[in-house]
C-alpha cells in the first residue's frame, strides 16, 4: 500500500469521524422522533472511498471510524449498530455502483436503504423482538431523502476531486 | 478514471428511488393491516430483551420505573403512553413521544426494552358488569 493512499484512508477516517460528531449537533430526531434518525453525512466518506479509492480501503476506513467513534462517545451498543448499518451501505453501494444505470444518486438512495434494514436486523436481534420491523417504513422514506442530500454533497465533492 | 463518471441523475435512479419507496409503503400498509387486528381494551406491555415484564392497562393511569443498565420511566395517562425520563444517553425513547394506538411502540435501544400498545385478547373478558 502506497503512502499516499493511507494518508487519504487517514484523512477521509477523520473526516468521517467529524461528520457523524457535527451531524450530532443538529436534532433531526427532535422533528422526526425515530430512534437512529441521521443525515448520514459519514456516509459521503464511505462514497467517496469508494468512487476515488477501493473497496478494501473503504471498509477499512469505516472500521476504524466505527471504532474509534465508539471509543469516544463509550457507547459499545451504538458499535454494533454503526458497524452493521455502514457494513450494509457500504456492500450495497458497492454493488449498486457496477449497474451501469445509476449514478452517484441512485447508488447513495439504496446505500441508505441497506444502512436502515442493517440497522434494524440487529436492533430485532438485540431486543429479541421482531416488532421493531415496525420501523422500517418510516426509517426507508427518511432514508431516501438523506440519501439524495448526501448523493448531492457527495456528487459535488467527487466533480471537484478527480484523484486522490 | 477510464470510464465516464455517472454523477448526474438518471433514468435508473428514478426506478431505485421508487423502489425503495414502494417497499416502505407495501411494509407499512403491512403493519398497518397488522395492527388493526385487535380488539378488546388496549393494554402497554412492556417487554425487556424481547420477555414481556409487565402489563399496564391503558384506561389507567398509572407509571412504572425499570431498572436495567439505565433507568426508564414509563407512564401511562389518559389513554395513552410514553417514557417520559430516561437515563439512557440520547433518549430518542423520550423524544419519541406518546402512543395509543395498538401496533405502536417505543424502544430503548441502550436498555434493550420496548413498550408497545396491544389488544388484549378477549375471549374471556366480561364485556361490562351491571350493579
Amino acid at each position: 500500500m502506497k503512502t499516499k493512499q493511507v494518508t487519504a484512508m487517514a484523512l477521509l477516517t477523520a473526516l468521517a469521524l467529524v461528520l457523524s460528531r457535527l451531524e450530532r449537533m443538529i436534532p433531526l430526531e427532535l422533528v422526526i422522533p425515530l430512534p437512529g434518525v441521521k443525515l448520514g453525512l459519514a456516509n459521503t466518506v464511505t462514497l467517496f472511498a469508494l468512487y476515488r479509492l477501493n473497496l478494501p480501503a473503504a471498509m477499512m476506513i469505516l472500521a476504524a471510524r466505527c471504532l474509534i467513534g465508539a471509543l469516544f462517545s463509550g457507547n459499545m451498543t451504538a458499535l454494533a449498530f454503526s458497524l452493521t448499518g455502514g457494513g450494509f451501505a457500504m456492500l450495497v453501494m458497492w454493488a449498486a455502483r457496477k449497474c451501469r444505470h445509476l449514478s452517484v444518486w441512485g447508488v447513495s438512495v439504496l446505500g441508505a436503504a441497506g444502512h436502515n434494514v442493517g440497522q434494524i436486523l440487529i436492533a430485532a436481534m438485540l431486543m429479541h423482538s421482531p416488532y421493531v420491523m415496525g420501523y422500517l417504513p418510516y426509517l426507508l422514506l427518511i432514508g431516501t431523502v438523506c440519501g439524495c442530500a448526501t448523493a448531492a454533497v457527495a456528487a459535488g465533492v467527487l466533480r471537484s476531486v478527480r484523484a486522490v | 478514471m477510464t470510464e465516464k463518471e455517472r454523477l448526474r441523475f438518471r433514468k435508473g435512479d428514478g426506478v431505485a428511488i421508487g423502489a425503495v419507496i414502494l417497499a416502505a409503503a407495501t411494509l407499512l400498509i403491512f403493519f398497518l393491516l397488522d395492527a388493526r387486528q385487535t380488539e378488546g381494551p388496549l393494554v402497554l406491555r412492556i417487554y425487556v430483551d424481547g420477555a414481556l415484564i409487565r402489563e399496564m392497562p391503558l384506561d389507567q393511569d398509572d407509571t412504572f420505573r425499570i431498572d436495567g443498565a439505565y433507568r426508564n420511566q414509563v407512564q401511562v395517562q389518559d389513554g395513552k403512553a410514553a417514557i417520559t425520563e430516561s437515563t439512557c444517553p440520547g433518549e430518542d425513547c423520550v423524544h419519541s413521544g406518546w402512543i395509543s394506538q395498538p401496533g405502536r411502540s417505543v424502544v430503548c435501544l441502550p436498555n434493550r426494552v420496548e413498550i408497545r400498545v396491544e389488544g388484549r385478547p378477549g375471549g374471556e373478558e366480561v364485556d361490562a358488569v351491571i350493579r
